[in-house]
């Protein structure tokens, strides 16, 4: 596993210092992943979380352009266009529910919803 | 015993229908000529009773308030007695003798091939078969019919509007439902008719719903009446499995061929006792025998016409027509097993329910309980092998007692619904009551088997068949003979106990306490009934000019004065006597009884040398199939003598003793209790309550009707009732609780599952992005661990 | 109208169409239009009579049992299945019972529904649209998905417009039989990979798949007998599996209550009919003595329990459980009078029974109780309503001249003959009336006293509810209709009337009518049902009678093994190939 991170570290083609490779890629998209997960789990406003997940998601999607410039072929490239169209739907319905759930309790505090406590 | 079969079928149907012909099955044994067409009009005596129905269920939807129904329904029943009538003399103007018959279809009812053969089939058509017996039960069924709606029409006048109407609906249906189950040309239509009668039974027995009696006995009627349904049905699958038929015309071809349906000798064939017996458990429950009887005393709640027509003169004699009509099944058994059992059963009801009719003073249940008591007599009569005489009786028991029970309807009606027999005296004497004393008088007689009445000579058959049947044929005939001539002695003391106690003597009475009838006869102090009606409005289509002060005896009002309502210091109660309609139907029906007896020595037609027009008539129906074994019961003697000679003498005898005894104990001084008696009030018969003392708890017991009301009720209404409770524990506990315990189970699992589900978005989250850390710490571990 | 005919593939997939599209206009009304949403209901109910009629005229009676107006579409051919829709008789007559259920809930709901109507009648069309499906699918998994597809609108009309205990009602009712259509459905798959098995592909078609299970071994086919009856009992209810009945019935809205008795509970006897007898007739023959039985309790037991019921709609329920005993045991008589009746016994039942619901829903708009202690005698008070109750009260009792006796006394006649052992059947000497068969006198006689158990608690029930003397709920006021359950949003309310209004007898006519019109002339019927049901039962003796091991629980000789493209021969006994080559043979 190690030698298969420092093979991807050092990059397909060993060129000149500046260039990116899958690694710097991955570390950005882990980076954008962490910062939206801590995001989400801190901040207790609906949009700011909202915004956390979809920073999560561009964050995989990241990585599977990385990959997929990686391996030299498209599939990850069309995944990531599928997630952006359908995020950008999902987007649409989660900001409608979160404008909802504002006009019922006039506050986007997440921890006031907890209804589906068992 | 084929050539007394002589089946003429004569096969019309309606529409041109003509061709449907079990004509085809008639094999064989053509030998008379046709008795002439029968066509479809024939279908107007059971469809003109339909056709009242209608009409008066009409009257119900546009709220007919007048006495249009009544009309309505004497017209269509006098209209179909006149058809039954003609329909009697097209059957017996061929003069062909036995076996005439003629199917009139209406349409296809039930027509089921089950098999791959054409014979392998269900066939039970909405058809009529017409025959001598037919007719003679149609003829008093229509002609009392429309005699009593007349009489109806003003009995229930205090209830004109919704509930007359209801009450002629359900009369029509009833008299429809008669002559399906009389004319049916098959089992299936006479089961249609049997519970037909039986739903209008039901009807007119809680006719008075807000009365909880009434439902009650109602229900009751329905419900015993319907386990001995079971037993009929029973028997009628018997008979289609075993003959392949249920249609009269093909079934008593193979009786008469001594075959089943298979071809085998139907005489060893298990069927002829199983059949038989089956019919006979549906006859006694629709006749009110052995166990079945306790429905017909409470259907007396009816009203008085109801009784008169279903509980006493027509619809209680089907279980008779039913063993008539397929008597040659019942005599296809050499050894009579099932018509021992008849005639048995017969003897033991009539003498049972004779002893108590001796201790109840409830007049009208006296008659009910005479019904119980004479339909054993027919019983007692199919029994012994003289289906004559039992269709004989039932001839003339439909009159005297349709007399009795309408004389008990007119003192009912006039006395506020006063029934105890203890509460009224001379009503005879009472002004406007004449003619109902005369025809209760000429009931009784009839009854009490006085010489020369219809029932006298119809009851004789009964008795002397009794001797006359030798006991190797029915076990035990003398000793029924025994019993019915005990009873026949019963039988007179009770119809004149009550004749002697209510309408001789001191004249007196006590009001009863029916609210609607007990109004005809209170009016303000010092007016007439005439002048209150006049000045209520209260129609009543009968003027009866009565002065007003007229004895009331020293008890009158005495119930009355319980009436929160009434007054007894400004109002009074006279007995409201009968008017011009109920006084014209009682004439009637006491004219046909008297007339009646005329026809025992009607000797016109082929085998009237044996009880008279009736014994010829169903000498011609399909009962003399049974002639051969009819014939052979004769022989047995009465002390060395013919029972058929003697009996006349006999049984006028225990007539007179009953009489006298009667008249002994209740019959008031003087000549009214032909000197002997001594009674002097109305509800104190010295010498009879002496007696009654005398035999202390015998009497309280048959008072109680030997308490077998109560004896059904704890021994199978409530254990019936007691096993229900448990198994609807049972059923909500056990077998619904497994299911829920199912239903438990991963309801418990998780309850403890979702104690995790916190409600709180951030715990989620959280506990996501640990797992997530722990899937990658696992991998990091074991693969890269691994490597190492 | 024979040019009908040639739209035929389409005809009978309009029928589950329409009421979905009017079930479709329904749900996008504007709120507040009530009037639009009943009238559009009415309208999406009625034109499937309008479609039926003509659909009934063109079918061809006297061949009851071919399959008619057969169309079939592809849905997903790599498993074999169809859209594939027929209609045979026994498809008609509950097809007819469907559609006249279906403006006649519309209408009995008026007065009853005010608050969330189009969602109520929406659910109300969906659910006719399905069971038209269940009854005209000729694919097995089509089938099934309408089935179970029925539960799910009767789940939200008892769980929203039920009574008070109406939520677990829903759920019981769901689970309950969902977890029985579950057996089923294991037991149809199996059927179909023995067909893939035998034959090479998958196939659900009806026939197919019927010819096959024919030919399954003893053992297979009574393993499969209990596993398809699973489902079909609980729906039916067979005694030991009815006890969400009551409580479904009790909470159900009125509507909801006469589909339930009238066609749901006929689609447990019309997969027994089809899927059991007719798929599986060793197996039937086999166990037709346990189901007889277990009918039989049910008959006695239930009528019992009726008894002592103070709810009168958890009566007429359990009346239900008891009255579809005949029909069970009618169909496992196995001769054609059985199976005629018990045909006839379920649009008999459907007639009667959803009257009696009718009525009783009638009666608690008025004086909201239905706790025969609370009313009584209202024949005083509502001489209409009374003199319908007794009515159909009487058809339910099976009184002779009205429809329920035919059905009845045919089930009893069908159980009576149906013993080769009492009418001396082999010896040659064959009685007339006699068929093969299983069950026997004792059985009917057994079943006959049900007769009486039924005339008993009907008549008490009659008793205390319309004779006697009035009782009226306390505080219970005629002036004011029902004030209590006003609800605002709705114009067109009205005060009810003390007796039944012009609507609502408009509702009872017909099915009063047809009760009458089927107990005097049930002829037609009778004519239409006797041959499918002859050669039903001819199938049944030949498949399964025949076929029954003496004494060796396993099939005859075994036979070649049948090729993919072999027509099977009727009878012809199918052993699976061995799995191992099959499976090899096939590879995927």
């Amino acid at each position: 596993m190690i030698d298969v991170l420092l093979t991807l570290a050092s990059g397909p083609t060993p060129g000149p210092m500046a260039q990116a490779t899958l690694f710097h890629y991955l570390i950005v998209s882990a980076l954008m992943f962490g910062i939206g997960l801590i995001g989400f789990l801190t901040r207790r406003n609906l949009i700011i979380m909202f915004l956390c997940t979809e920073l999560m998601f561009q964050a995989a999607g990241l990585s599977l352009i990385a990959f997929s410039r990686f391996h030299l072929n498209h599939t990850g490239e069309t995944f990531v266009i599928f997630v952006l169209t359908i995020a950008a739907a999902e987007a649409a319905l989660a900001l409608a529910l979160v404008v909802l759930l504002f006009r019922r309790q006039e506050t986007l505090d997440a921890g006031v919803w907890s209804q589906l406590r068992g | 015993m084929t050539d007394l079969i002589n089946q003429l079928p004569l096969v019309l149907g309606m529409a041109g229908d003509a061709a449907h012909a079990s004509g085809g099955h008639a094999a064989g044994a053509h030998a008379g000529p046709v008795a002439g067409q029968l066509p479809s009009w024939v279908l107007a005596m059971p469809f003109l009773p339909l056709l009242a129905c209608v009409l008066c269920g009409l009257c119900a939807v546009f709220k007919v308030r007048t006495k249009l129904p009544a009309v309505i329904t004497v017209v269509s029943l006098a209209a179909a007695f006149v058809v039954a009538l003609l329909a009697y003399q097209a059957t017996m103007s061929g003069g062909a003798g036995a076996g005439q018959y003629a199917v009139v279809k209406a349409w296809d009812w039930i027509n089921f091939q089950f098999g791959s053969q054409s014979t392998q089939s269900v066939v039970a058509n909405f058809a009529f078969y017409i025959d001598a017996l037919t007719c003679l039960w149609m003829l008093f069924v229509c002609g009392l019919g429309a005699v009593i709606a007349l009489y109806a029409s003003e009995y229930m006048s205090h209830d004109v509007g919704p509930g007359y109407t209801r009450f002629f609906v359900a009369f029509n249906l009833f008299v429809f439902s008669m002559a399906c189950l009389v004319m049916g040309d098959n089992l299936l239509l006479l089961f249609l008719g049997w519970e037909g009668v039986g739903l209008c039974s039901y009807l007119l027995i809680g006719y008075f719903y807000t009365k909880p009696a009434a439902v009650a006995a109602g229900k009751k009627a329905f419900i015993v009446n319907r386990i001995g349904d079971v037993g009929l049905s029973m028997g009628i699958m018997a008979t289609f499995v075993v003959f392949g038929t249920v249609e009269y015309t093909k079934l008593f071809e193979l009786i008469a061929a001594g075959k089943t349906g298979a071809g085998q000798d139907l005489a060893t064939h298990w069927s002829v006792w199983v059949i038989p017996a089956l019919l006979t458990v549906g006859a006694f429950g629709k006749s009110a025998q052995l166990f079945f009887y306790v429905w017909l005393p409470d259907a007396m709640e009816g009203p008085t016409p109801v009784s008169a027509l279903i509980h006493a003169a027509t619809m209680v004699t089907a279980g008779v027509f039913l063993i008539a009509r397929v008597y040659p099944l019942y005599t296809a058994d050499p050894s009579l097993t099932v018509l021992t059992v008849v005639a048995w059963a017969g003897a033991i009801t009539a003498l049972w329910a004779a002893t108590i009719e001796m201790a109840i003073f409830d007049i009208k249940r006296v008659m009910g309980y005479s019904t119980i008591s004479q339909l054993g007599f027919m019983f007692a009569g199919l029994g012994l092998l003289t289906p004559v005489g039992a269709a004989f009786h039932t001839f003339t028991h439909a009159f005297f007692k349709a007399t009795l029970f309408l004389g008990v309807g007119a003192v009912m009606h006039g006395f506020g619904g006063q029934l105890d027999l203890r509460r009224m005296s001379g009503v005879m004497w009472m002004k406007g009551f004449g003619l109902v004393g005369i025809a209760m008088l000429i009931g009784s007689i009839n009854l009490s088997g006085v010489p020369f009445t219809a029932g006298y000579f119809s009851k004789d058959m009964i008795l002397a068949a009794g001797f006359a049947t030798p006991g190797t044929m029915i076990g035990g005939a003398q000793w029924v003979g025994w019993i019915l001539l005990l009873t026949a002695g019963m039988t007179a003391y009770y119809t004149f106990r009550t004749y002697l106690r209510v309408y001789v003597g001191p004249k007196e009475f006590v009001p009863g306490d029916d609210p609607d009838l007990v109004d005809m006869g209170r009016h303000p102090k010092g007016t007439t009934l005439d002048e209150h009606h006049a000045h209520h409005g209260h129609g009543h289509g009968h003027g009866h000019g009565h002065d007003h002060g007229h004895s009331h005896g020293g008890v009158a009002d005495r119930r009355l004065a319980h009436r929160q309502d009434f007054d007894p210091t400004t109002e009074e109660f006279d007995p409201h006597p009968p008017g011009l309609a109920m006084k014209a139907a009682i004439a009637i029906v006491m004219v046909l009884s008297v007339l009646a007896a005329g026809l025992y020595f009607y000797k016109g037609l082929p085998g009237g040398e044996h009880g008279g027009w009736v014994g010829g008539v169903v000498h011609a129906s399909q009962v003399s199939g049974s002639q051969a074994v009819v014939d052979k019961a004769h022989g047995g003697t009465f002390f060395g003598q013919d029972p058929h000679k003697v009996m006349y003498y006999v049984s006028a005898l225990i007539g007179f003793i009953g009489i006298l005894i009667a008249a002994f104990l209740h019959g008031p001084k003087g000549w009214q209790g032909l000197f002997i008696g001594n009674r002097q009030k109305c509800d104190v018969a010295p010498r009879a309550d002496r007696l009654a003392n005398l035999f202390g708890p015998l009497t309280k017991l048959a008072r109680n009707k030997y308490y077998v009301d109560e004896i059904y009720d704890a021994l199978i209404v409530k254990q019936l009732w007691l096993t229900s409770h448990i198994l609807h524990w049972f059923d909500k506990w056990l077998v619904d609780g497994l299911v829920n315990l199912f239903g438990l189970m991963p309801r418990g699992a998780g309850s403890i599952a979702r104690k995790q589900q916190t409600g709180v978005l951030h715990e989620y989250a959280l506990r996501m992005a640990l797992g997530v850390a722990l899937v990658l710490a696992i991998v990091i571990v074991v693969k890269v661990g691994g490597v190492r | 109208m024979p040019d009908l005919l040639e739209y035929a593939g389409l005809i009978l997939p309009i029928g589950i169409i329409l009421p979905l599209v009017f079930a479709a206009l329904v749900a996008i009304t504007p709120r507040g239009k009530n009037d639009l949403v009943r009238a559009l209901a009415l309208v999406g109910t009625m034109l499937p009579i309008a479609w039926y009629i003509p659909l009934a005229s063109a079918f061809d009676w006297s061949n009851g049992s071919a399959t008619h107006f057969a169309a079939k579409y592809q849905w997903f051919t790599p498993l074999g299945l169809t859209a594939s829709f027929g209609a045979d008789v026994i498809t008609m007559l509950l097809l007819g019972l469907t559609v006249l259920l279906g403006p006649i809930c519309v209408l009995a709901s008026y007065s009853a529904i005010t608050e969330r109507v189009r969602t109520y009648y929406s659910w109300l069309l969906i659910l006719q649209a399905a069971m038209t499906g269940v009854f005209v699918a000729r694919d097995l998994m089509m089938f099934y998905v309408f089935f179970e597809f029925t539960l799910v609108p009767l789940y939200i009309l008892i769980n929203l417009f039920g009574s008070t205990n109406r939520k677990a009602a829903a759920t019981k009712f769901f689970l309950y039989t969902f977890t029985g259509s579950i057996i089923t459905l294991a037991g149809l798959i199996y059927i179909a990979w023995q067909h893939k098995i035998a034959r090479g592909a998958w196939s659900f078609d009806f026939n197919q798949l019927r010819d096959l299970a024919r030919g399954l071994s003893f053992e297979q086919q009574k393993w499969l007998f209990w596993a398809m009856l699973a489902g079909f009992a609980i729906k039916v209810p067979l005694f030991p599996v009815h006890t969400w009945l009551p409580l479904a019935h009790t909470e159900a809205p009125t509507a909801g209550s006469v589909i339930l008795a009238g066609v749901l509970l006929k689609l447990g006897t019309y997969g027994i009919y089809r899927f059991v007898i007719d798929f599986l007739p060793a197996a039937s023959t086999y166990f037709a003595p346990t189901l007889a039985v277990l009918s039989i309790i049910g008959i006695l037991y239930a009528g019992l329990i009726c008894w002592v019921q103070t709810d009168v709609k958890k009566l007429v329920a359990y009346s239900s459980v008891s009255h579809l005993g005949y029909c069970v045991l009618g169909l496992f008589a196995l001769n054609s009078v059985g199976l005629t009746g018990s045909v006839l016994y379920m649009i008999n039942h459907g007639l009667s029974t959803g009257a009696l619901f009718l009525l009783i829903g009638f009666m608690y708009e008025r004086y909201h109780t239905r706790s025969l202690k609370e009313v009584g005698g209202l024949a005083k008070v509502m001489p209409i309503w009374a003199s319908f109750m007794v009515f159909f009260t009487m058809a339910s009792v099976g009184l002779p001249g009205l429809n329920g006796f035919i059905s009845e006394i045919m089930c009893l006649l069908g159980t009576f003959q149906a013993s080769g052992l009492h009418w001396g059947m082999g010896d040659g000497r064959v009685l007339p009336g006699a068929t093969w068969g299983e069950l026997g006198p004792w059985y009917a006689f057994a079943a006959g006293l049900g007769v009486i158990v039924t005339a008993m608690y009907l008549l008490i029930m009659l008793g205390k509810i319309v004779w006697g003397p009035l009782k009226e709920p306390a505080g219970h006021d005629h002036g004011h209709g029902h004030g209590d359950h006003g609800h605002d949003d709705h114009g067109g309310h009205a005060k009810l009337s003390k007796d039944l209004n012009a609507r609502e007898i408009g509702v009872l006519m017909p099915l009063a009518v047809l009760c009458l019109v089927l107990g005097l002339f049930p002829q037609p019927l009778l004519r239409a049902l006797e041959g499918p049901t002859r050669e039903m039962a001819r199938n049944i003796d030949r498949f399964g009678r025949q076929q029954l091991p003496s004494d060796d629980p396993r099939l005859q000789t075994p036979s070649a093994p049948v090729t993919a493209q072999a027509a099977i021969a009727p009878g012809a006994s199918i052993t699976p190939p061995a799995p191992a080559a099959t499976v090899g043979g096939e590879g995927r």
